[in-house]
């Protein structure tokens, strides 16, 4: 048995040296994991949180931008109102761990376009490529807007108060006999209708009605306010994924506030948030864009006429027109949203489209705005790797005829541990050794 | 604590027993690794005499066909005591018989930059002593078809591996010896250049 073992013991160091003194050959022929295509990736996000054209001169409120690639950059930009340099915050990196954070880009009381006001505007934006992974943020808010009345309520009002002052001499007809007059049919018969009246009613003074539209235009404090939420545009890259996410917070537009005695304008605009995400995923290079489109609200005040507050809602697709016919004709549509993707590509791309407004159709055109608008875009491919035979340059030298000169140290190490382990193992064997000497 | 865990432990003590007979076997092979070149190198030599006078050599040097690994001259260096055959070529085998031609090289004796390898420490070690030439030391070459004698130029001196430039072609009759250096090490070469002093006839 014991000679069985030691031959087991002898070829098994045969075999051992054989490899030792046989992979330097074999090591020559190897193939090499090869980069043939590095990944690349682009994901990009923006928000609108107001775009508004007054009157023929347009402007935009709370913009956010952002986007990344592979290169690796990051740029990202926030701003309170567009192309107002005090309120711009733009930054951008071109390489790997770098980041920029530039400080928040604010303005009070900044008129715009003669015809705003918007009480505080800021920008912001931040980047970063830490570990190579880049990431863009941007935000755009304001703290309110306010249209400038001498300019913009002027004419509105006293197209109004013309028009009511024609009424004047019916007041004592019946809402029918009021109807039938030329000029003012056009005002009231949508007011009539949206208030349920029936042309025929005697039951509702047109008096009243016209004393108290007179009383509320002279009340309202401007001719619109607008409350804008914040804007934020945002892409960011993990180990998994690239995302790229876009958010235009809601916002509120009042027609003629404190028209009525108790503060309420004659009409709000209640718009909800709108959100766009659009994500790479760096594992299978596929693409998946999603959205939240807006949802709208309208209220109808009209308590001066002595009818409750109205809500009205906004389907999708149907625009929805209000007060038509008279100076504050309004038109409200309801975006859906959707999303795209390239066939060649895979790209994607959404859009959440928020809401359009277009405001007194009938004094110079009006106003016309978009609200909440989110839109984001990414796509890419991931990196390819193949195996390829790895051909190394040959490097010509002058012949080898030395040796590695650890080689008999090793030898010798080797031996003293051989001769260090027989040692041991013949000293835990005293007994058998004093057997063999009483033999 | 080992002695007594051995002494417990049958398996331990077998498997340190195949262990210690594996670093034994091991141990003996490095060590006696040069030795067995020197006289793996030795049995080659006895060939390569027998085939360097052969006339089927002689014809095939001629014809400039001499394969690689075959005799190819006979060098000397009395300052050293050394007389040994260089076989053609300088790929690892062809190198055991202890010294070899690098084939992109003029033939020995020929015109142009002559350039021998061989072994400073193992397979006979040949050029182990090369680094004690001086300058106006004689090497003789010998032929199948006759043979030449080349002097020391100049003391030898020590190159990177790579410095190719050393057998590079020379517009003077010269001869080239590299090693390897320092002694046991194959991280530089030691290169001693001769030129061209005088032909010999043919024996």
């Amino acid at each position: 048995m014991r000679t069985v073992q030691r031959l087991g013991a002898i070829a098994l160091t045969g075999l051992v040296i054989s490899g030792i003194l046989a992979s330097p050959a074999s090591a020559q022929a190897s193939a090499q994991t090869v980069e043939t295509r590095p990944e690349s990736f682009i994901a990009t996000a923006a928000a609108r949180g107001l775009e508004i054209n007054l009157f023929g001169t347009r402007a935009t409120i709370g913009q956010a931008s952002a986007l990344v690639n592979s290169t690796p950059t990051a740029k990202a930009s926030g701003a309170g109102v567009a192309l107002v340099a005090g309120t711009v915050s733009t930054s951008e990196v071109n390489a790997p761990n770098q980041s920029a954070a530039p400080l928040k880009a604010c303005l009070a009381n900044l008129p715009v376009a003669g015809l705003l006001t918007v009480e505080l505007a800021c920008g912001e934006s931040r980047v970063d490529t830490n570990n190579g992974a880049p990431t863009a943020f941007g935000k755009g808010s304001i703290a309110g807007v306010d249209l400038a009345a001498l300019n913009a309520l002027n004419p509105t009002i006293e197209q109004l108060q013309a028009l009511l002052t024609q009424l004047l001499p019916v007041v004592d007809q019946t809402v029918a006999t009021a109807l039938a007059l030329p000029g003012v049919s056009g005002l009231l018969t949508p007011l009539v209708a949206g208030l349920g009246l029936a042309p025929t009613s005697t039951v509702t003074p047109v008096t009243t009605l016209l004393n108290g539209l007179i009383d509320g235009v002279r009340r309202a404090t401007g001719l619109l306010d607008i409350t804008v939420g914040e804007s934020t545009a945002q892409a960011v890259t993990t180990a998994n994924a690239v995302t790229a996410t876009a958010n235009a917070a809601g916002a509120q537009i009042d027609l003629l506030p404190a028209l009525t005695t108790g503060g309420a304008p004659l009409l709000s605009i209640i718009v909800g948030q709108a959100k766009s995400v659009s994500t790479f995923d760096r594992g299978t290079a596929k693409s998946t864009p999603s959205f939240d489109a807006a949802v709208a609200r309208v209220r109808l005040a009209l308590p001066v006429l002595g009818v409750p507050v109205t809500e009205i809602p906004v389907q999708l697709g149907t625009p929805l027109t209000l007060l038509a016919g008279t100076p504050l004709e309004t038109t409200i549509s309801l975006g859906a949203g959707r999303t795209v993707t390239d066939p060649n590509t895979g790209a994607v791309a959404s859009y959440a489209d928020g809401v359009s407004i277009h405001l007194l159709k009938g004094v110079g055109g009006g106003i016309a705005i978009e609200l909440a608008h989110a839109e984001t875009g990414a796509g890419g491919q991931t990196r390819l790797v193949t195996q390829q035979q790895l051909i190394q340059p040959v490097v010509p030298t002058l012949a080898k005829t030395g040796n590695d000169p650890w080689l008999p140290l090793a030898g010798a190490g080797m031996l003293v541990v051989a001769l260090g382990i027989r040692r041991r193992i013949v000293a835990a064997q005293p007994a058998r050794i004093d057997e063999r000497v009483s033999r | 604590m080992l002695v007594d865990l051995l002494r417990t432990k049958r398996w331990l003590r077998v498997l340190l027993s195949g262990l210690s007979v594996l670093l034994l076997l091991g141990g003996v092979a490095l060590v006696g690794y040069p030795f067995a070149t020197n006289m793996w190198q030795d049995r080659i030599q006895t060939q390569l005499d027998n085939q360097i006078a052969s006339p089927e050599l002689q014809q095939a040097y001629k014809e400039r066909k001499v394969e690689t690994g075959d005799s190819l001259t006979r060098i000397k260096i009395p300052a050293l005591g050394l007389d040994t055959v260089v076989v053609e070529g300088t790929t690892p085998s062809a190198l055991r018989a202890g010294a070899g031609h690098y084939p992109q090289t003029p033939l020995p004796c020929e015109g142009g930059n002559v350039s021998i390898a061989g072994h400073r420490t193992t397979y006979g070690r040949p050029f182990g002593n090369v680094d004690q030439l001086k300058p106006g030391d004689t090497i003789e070459l010998t032929t199948p078809i006759g043979g030449c004698v080349y002097q020391v130029a100049k003391a030898p001196f020590v190159v990177a591996p790579s410095e190719m430039s050393v057998i590079e072609p020379t517009g003077e009759r010269s001869l080239t010896l590299t090693t390897c250096h320092p002694k046991g090490s194959a991280a530089q070469r030691l290169i001693v250049r001769a030129t061209w002093v005088k032909d010999l006839k043919a024996a």
